[in-house]
């Protein structure tokens, strides 16, 4: 009998975590392409822990510069990306800091 | 430069616009009479005389890209000049992103050429460019402070503002080799976020009496 329990608990808390493990979703990684010196798309909303990975598709250095500091990728070179994982809650508008009219926001849940 | 010269009516046009830009950020006087005459009626002008402007041999494509790469170059000389002598952080910036952009844009248009084996082809409107911006250069170079920050960024409004609508309504419709035309079409936007960038600082410069 108590060897029976035991594998009852064992089945019991593994079923727990696969059901724990599937009402969480995966993160997921989000691709905002800057091109033509636009953000695409130009708003963008996350789950926390999802991943935004801008690549530049022109031929001069763009960033994404929140305007809070929460990130700042410095110069993305011509073809080259950044990512960034959003760990905290919020709305939060960026713009690239060499072409300030250049903007965009992403809102994380 | 004798206007006689300018043969081709649409080319003349984007002339007179540029010249016009230079104009504003006081440079070229020696050519007032000229910009007087025609600045008012470039509009009117073009728009009254169909029947020349259709007739009228359109510019070529190694006109076309030499008058891309001087354009830029212009605009490059005009930021290193920027880098060392403004005053405030924006128009410094300003300037670095000018010196990227347009040494990027012209990285692009000699590969292009270079790839269609074409020679680019000096010609008025090119030379107008380039003497406007040595003109603009000697002008910034008597300046310093707050002059040189509005001076600088006045012009580069009015210059951007002039190359893009030389670039809407001249070099893109005329570019025959579709490469060609794409490049240019590529890079419209940068003349665009500049021309944005640009007005924000002049209206900061204003507000703040520079």
């Amino acid at each position: 009998m108590p060897r029976h329990a035991s594998l009852a608990a064992i089945v019991s808390l593994c079923l727990l975590g696969a059901i724990a493990a599937c009402s969480r979703a995966e993160p997921r990684a989000h691709p905002v392409k800057i091109q033509n010196f636009v953000f695409v798309p130009a708003e963008l909303t996350i789950a926390r822990g999802d991943t935004v990975v801008w690549s530049n598709t022109d031929f001069v250095p763009h960033s994404t510069t929140a305007s809070n500091s929460a990130w700042d990728s410095k110069a993305i070179e011509a073809n080259g990306s950044w990512r960034f994982v959003a760990r905290d809650a919020g709305r939060y508008d960026y713009y690239c800091v060499f072409h300030p009219n250049m903007k965009g926001t992403i809102v994380v849940r | 430069m004798s206007p006689s010269r300018l043969t081709n009516p649409k080319v003349f046009g984007s002339l007179i616009a540029i010249s016009a830009s230079f104009s504003l950020a006081g440079c070229k006087k020696t050519e007032t009479p000229a910009a007087d005459t025609a600045s008012p009626a470039v509009a009117p002008a073009r728009d009254t005389t169909p029947p020349a402007a259709a007739a009228a041999p359109a510019i070529n494509d190694a006109q076309i890209a030499h008058i891309a790469v001087t354009a830029n170059a212009v605009d490059s000389a005009a930021g290193e000049l920027a880098k060392k002598k403004g005053s405030t952080k924006a128009v410094k910036s300003f300037a670095q992103t000018m010196v990227t952009d347009h040494g990027g844009v012209n990285k692009q248009a000699v590969a292009l050429v270079t790839k269609l084996n074409v020679t680019p082809e000096d010609n008025d409107t090119s030379k107008q460019l380039k003497s406007g911006g040595d003109a603009n250069l000697a002008k910034l170079g008597t300046l310093s402070g707050a002059a040189f920050d509005k001076a600088y960024i006045d012009n580069e409004v009015a210059y951007h503002q002039a190359v893009l609508d030389a670039i809407d309504k001249t070099l893109i419709p005329d570019a025959k080799n579709v490469e060609l035309k794409g490049l240019l079409q590529n890079v419209r936007p940068a003349f665009v976020a500049h021309l944005e960038h640009a007005k924000s600082i002049q209206a900061t410069l204003t507000k703040t009496g520079a």
